[in-house]
């Protein structure tokens, strides 16, 4: 065997080189292998345990979140089975393309699609974990995605419940809303946090829904559910872990139907101003009316107001600023997080005050049209004057005079005690966040607002003179102008009440206190309410004659001082101002007069006249109102506990993405 | 020339064929037959119906052509390949260079290229050409100009020139093997320990500094920072080697049975069909399963040694202990990756992952192998011009 001599040197270092490689990959191999024993032999149980921990998990079942139902049964809030779209990034290639191939099928705006790619970048380390596209979606698009699934990647549809309000709009300012969790709910929701992080949970964000948040969110259940590593689901278990509790029922003192009609009533055209005048489009308004006898608030309207229905869908930045930015203020329940200057109707307190402090109901006063005190002048609304009037005529002419009179004889901190006896000047907890107290100023009242302005701490006599008619600091909410109807029509102090029970615990109405010591002061008033209305008052327009007698007071309150016209010398009239700085339009009235069953509130921001604009408004609520009467012949058993709900038969696709 | 034997190049094809290593056949297609098993449990559907569609089918068939390419690789006279091995070289060099330009982007990266229908990734083709290119080299390189700077020049530009585009591509596992698969021919040829050593610091020194100046991508990074600290990030860079050690572990002594394992089933498992295809088979098989498959590796990298240590020319022994080492490195690589001893670095598991380019390139490589066991004899190949 021949072999080339230089050869021989580098096969022999081959050869060891060789035997190296062997024996460096045979250690090697043998650190694989003792690899595989420790993981198929030695650790085998803690893998076989983590791999069932990887096929089975402990879901959190969502509960159904509790009823709300009207006065008489009818529900205004449930749920409802809902169709919503969810985007799973793992599953398509191109999270942009999959989005645009569905956006075929369901309209995004700019900002919700802003939104999904955010959050899409944000979970991208979760790229399983399903992102919510669209909550609420109608039937057909439900129906479309299916269809077209396979040219859909990523895309999923699911069906699961959702919050939905029958009334809509008409019942928000009272019940509000509910939402997503979002972080800063998450982070203060301690032991619940995982149920805040399930994709159908929703808590109350608003309103009702949100102070009741405890009652009406019902018990979170479990399941054990076999998924794969994409989160999906293979197969469910009910029969591991234990079922989700539906939340309890809430049984309001509302009354829907009125609600609605009230609604209504409050965002049509009333001709207010003539033709031609410029306005924010849509009437801001709100209206209280109260059941007298028991407190039991039957409606409590705001306009404009947003959808409830909308937020149960996903609500983009754009629309919520819109919402809260508007000048209308949609989100704000305004009967009682409004406040007003009383205007006029403040001078039903000032009537009885006087009377407290021993100025008969027959004193008399002579108004020319103004009153002089100090160096100032002190117009009355008719130029001409009233002449001579006396307490009952200055309610139903609404003299100003007269009660400029009365300033200069009463002291004001008696006029603020009656006037929180009627109900300003306080909240009532009625279980809507931002309820306001107003401002019923008095000389404790001047000390505190100025404590660090020793010099303004003094009451003057002219401020008093302000506050007879309502204007000046003190301020109400349509809600305690109600009451104060209320209190007036009945003479005891009533209190109101929003929510008659949760689930099977109604609450008794407790027996109220009287509010005066002599029901005469108050018949003098109520004699003057009924004038106003009935007898060619400021309000004749409103009569409800002769089908019913309603007793009220009209009030229209500045929101500036009076302006001149520097050529004709007389006020500019309302619609020549600008909308927000027209007078507010007020109104409140008690019916029947004979036998009071219902207070009636009606504010119209900016509605320049009580008697154009808040007056008819609370003519036609009040008519909707008495036409319920048991004592008129319709007959409506309260709801009780155990009876079944009213459900308002709607049909799924009646709720529309928009 | 052996005057013992009859000459190679006087047989015929068939004597060429009949000189075949049967022992590395049937070495090769038990592998093989483990990767189409595996695969037709992969492609199962939710009932537990095996399939062969998408995958064992075309492995079957891949591996069959990819078993005529080494037959006719076998067959050809050795000389050839030694003649033929820097154009082949050049010839994948221009595929890699093709790649940035017609590649088709693919997560990111472009690693492929169309060539008449076929998906081809260059880079797996690169690996046998460049110890193809340097059995070569060393072929003709006498022995004490081994170690000296001037024969370690033309290999290190060899091996750092398809390294270098590979990692641009980016793929940093291919271009760690590619690198590897080159310098275990350089050890071979027998570098000095001297040079080994001082290349092993510098090499170290290059990925610290690599990682320092930002060369390797982000991901690349977190890749490796997951490695080091596995309790990081269980469903990010460590998502992978995490449940894969699960799928694995719970496979246990005998495994679930075949067809039965829950892990790939549920799809706990990513690219379970290509990298992370040992998991399915550790989890169905167990540790009887794994520790046979890994005892077919060694065993044909072990008759591929036998075979480099009977080769009487110097090129064929480089050859033959190239390829089987680079079949080595894979199978280390990959079971190691998966069983989060080394970062996932998209290493395939030979002739068992899906992928045609590995199944080629690798199936070439041993028909190198084979050429060589049937020219054992021949010393000097008789190439005109060398000695």
């Amino acid at each position: 065997m021949k072999v080339e001599p230089f050869d021989t040197q580098r096969h022999m270092t081959f050869t060891r080189r060789a035997a190296v490689t062997v024996g460096g990959t045979f250690v090697l191999f043998g650190g694989i292998a003792s690899r595989l024993y420790d993981l198929q032999v030695r650790r085998y149980d803690e893998y076989q345990a983590k791999a069932e921990d990887n096929r089975f998990k402990q879901r959190i079942v969502v509960p159904l979140r509790g009823e709300i139902l009207d006065r008489y049964g009818e529900v205004v809030a449930t749920n409802r089975q809902n169709f919503r779209v969810l985007l799973v990034p793992e599953d398509t290639k191109n999270v942009a393309e999959s989005i645009a191939l569905l956006e075929k099928y369901i309209p995004l705006t700019d900002g919700q699609r802003t939104q999904l790619l955010r959050e899409v970048t944000e979970k991208r380390n979760q790229a399983f974990v399903p992102i919510e596209v669209m909550d609420n979606i109608d039937w057909e698009q439900f129906a479309a995605i299916n269809v077209n699934g396979y040219d859909l990647p990523g895309i999923v549809s699911e069906v699961g419940d959702a919050r939905y309000y029958p009334d809509g709009v008409a019942m928000a300012p009272v019940l509000g809303h509910v939402g997503s969790a979002d972080a800063k709910d998450v982070k203060g929701a301690g032991d619940d946090r995982l149920l805040y992080l399930q994709p159908g949970f929703k808590l109350g964000k608003l309103g009702l829904e949100q102070t009741y948040e405890e009652e009406l969110r019902g018990r979170a259940g479990s399941k054990t559910v076999e998924i794969n590593a994409a989160g999906r689901v293979i197969e469910e278990n009910d029969n591991r872990g234990h079922g989700a509790e539906q939340g309890s029922t809430l049984a309001l003192t509302i009354d829907a139907d009125l609600q609605r009609v009230t609604h209504q009533i409050l965002s049509q055209d009333y001709k207010e101003y003539p033709e031609g005048t410029d306005g924010p489009g849509e009437v801001s308004a709100s209206a209280v009316v109260l059941d007298v006898i028991t407190g039991d608030v039957l409606v409590m309207a705001s306009t404009p107001a947003f959808d409830p229905n909308a937020f149960a869908r996903r609500v983009d930045r754009q629309t919520l600023r819109d919402l809260s930015q508007s000048p209308l203020k949609p989100m704000i329940s305004k009967p009682l997080a409004g406040t007003y200057p009383p205007g006029s109707t403040f001078k039903l307190l000032t009537a009885i005050a006087a009377q407290e402090q021993g100025i008969g109901a027959d004193t008399r006063f002579r108004c020319t049209g103004s009153f002089r005190y100090g160096t100032r002048r002190h117009g009355c609304w008719k130029r001409s004057g009233h002449g001579w009037v006396g307490m009952e005529e200055s309610i139903k002419h609404s003299c100003d005079v007269y009660y400029y009179n009365l300033a200069t004889r009463v002291d004001i901190d008696h006029v603020a005690e009656v006037a929180r006896r009627f109900g300003l000047g306080q909240t009532y907890d009625l279980g809507i966040a931002g309820e306001m107290s107003g401002t019923v100023p008095d000389r404790a009242w001047k000390r505190a607002y100025y404590r660090t302005q020793p010099e303004n701490q003094t009451w003057f006599p002219g401020e008093t003179l302000s506050v007879s008619i309502g204007q000046g600091a003190v301020t109400s909410t349509p809600l305690q102008l109600a009451v104060m109807s209320a209190r007036l029509a009945t003479g005891v102090s009533v209190m109101p009440r929003l929510v008659r029970g949760v689930n099977d615990r109604l609450e008794s109405i407790p027996a109220f206190p009287l509010a005066t010591s002599d029901p005469a002061h108050l018949e003098v008033v109520r004699q003057g309410m009924d004038a106003v209305v009935n007898k060619w008052g400021t309000a004749a327009r409103s009569s409800l004659m002769p089908d019913y007698r309603m007793a009220g007071k009209t009030g229209t309150s500045q929101v500036r001082s009076l302006k001149i016209d520097p050529e004709t010398g007389k006020p500019v009239p309302n619609h020549e101002l600008p909308w927000r700085e027209r007078d507010h339009a007020l109104f409140v009235s008690f019916a029947p007069f004979d036998n009071p069953r219902y207070a009636c509130s009606v504010v119209v921001e900016h509605g320049g006249s009580g008697s154009k604009s808040a007056g008819p408004r609370a003519r036609d609520i009040m008519r909707a109102v008495l036409e319920k009467d048991p004592a008129n012949g319709a007959r409506h058993p309260l709801w009780q506990p155990g009876q079944d709900p009213k459900r308002p038969r709607v049909a799924v696709a009646d709720v529309k993405v928009g | 020339m052996s005057t013992i034997l009859m000459p190679e190049k006087r047989l015929g094809v068939r004597g060429r064929l009949a000189r075949f290593n049967l022992l590395l056949l049937l070495l090769l297609c038990a592998i093989a037959g483990v990767g189409v098993m595996t695969l037709y449990s992969v492609a199962q559907d939710s009932v537990g119906q095996g399939s062969w569609d998408p995958y064992a089918s075309r492995h079957l068939m891949r591996f069959a052509v990819a078993l005529v390419i080494l037959a006719a690789i076998g067959v050809t006279p050795l000389r050839y390949w030694l003649s033929a091995a820097y154009p082949i070289y050049f010839a994948a060099l221009i595929l890699l260079l093709l790649v940035p330009i017609i590649g088709d982007m693919n997560n990111g990266a472009r690693r492929w290229i169309s060539l008449g229908g076929f998906q081809l990734q260059p880079s797996e083709l690169m690996k046998i050409a460049l110890v193809l290119a340097l059995a070569r080299y060393y072929h003709g390189l006498e022995f004490k100009k081994v170690s000296t700077i001037l024969g370690l020049i033309p290999p290190m530009i060899m091996i750092a020139m398809p390294v270098g585009l590979v990692f641009l591509q980016p793929d940093l596992g291919t271009a760690i093997l590619t690198a590897l698969s080159g310098l275990v021919v350089v050890l071979l040829a027998g570098l000095s320990w001297r040079w080994v050593i001082l290349g092993g610091i510098s090499g170290l020194a290059g990925v610290v500094g690599a990682i320092q100046t930002g060369l390797l991508k982000p991901y690349q990074i977190e890749r490796l920072t997951a490695f080091l600290d596995p309790t990081w990030d269980p469903l990010g860079a460590n998502f992978h080697p995490n449940q894969s050690k699960i799928a694995i572990g719970s496979g246990g002594l005998d495994g679930k049975g075949f067809m039965e394992g829950t892990q790939s089933q549920l799809g706990f498992l990513p690219e379970k069909h290509t990298d992370f295809i040992f998991t399915i088979f550790g989890e169905e098989f167990g540790l009887i399963g794994t520790l046979g498959l890994l005892t077919l590796y060694f065993v044909t990298f072990f008759v591929g040694t036998r075979i480099a240590l009977s080769a009487k020319s110097h090129f064929g022994r480089l050859v033959s202990m190239g390829v089987s080492l680079t079949l080595v490195m894979y199978v280390l690589i990959n079971t190691g990756m998966v069983m989060g001893l080394a970062p996932v670095v998209g290493v395939p598991l030979p002739l068992v992952s899906y992928g045609g380019t590995v199944m080629l390139s690798m199936m070439g490589g041993f028909g190198l192998v084979m050429c060589t066991w049937v020219h054992r004899h021949q010393d000097t190949l008789r190439t005109p011009g060398w000695r």
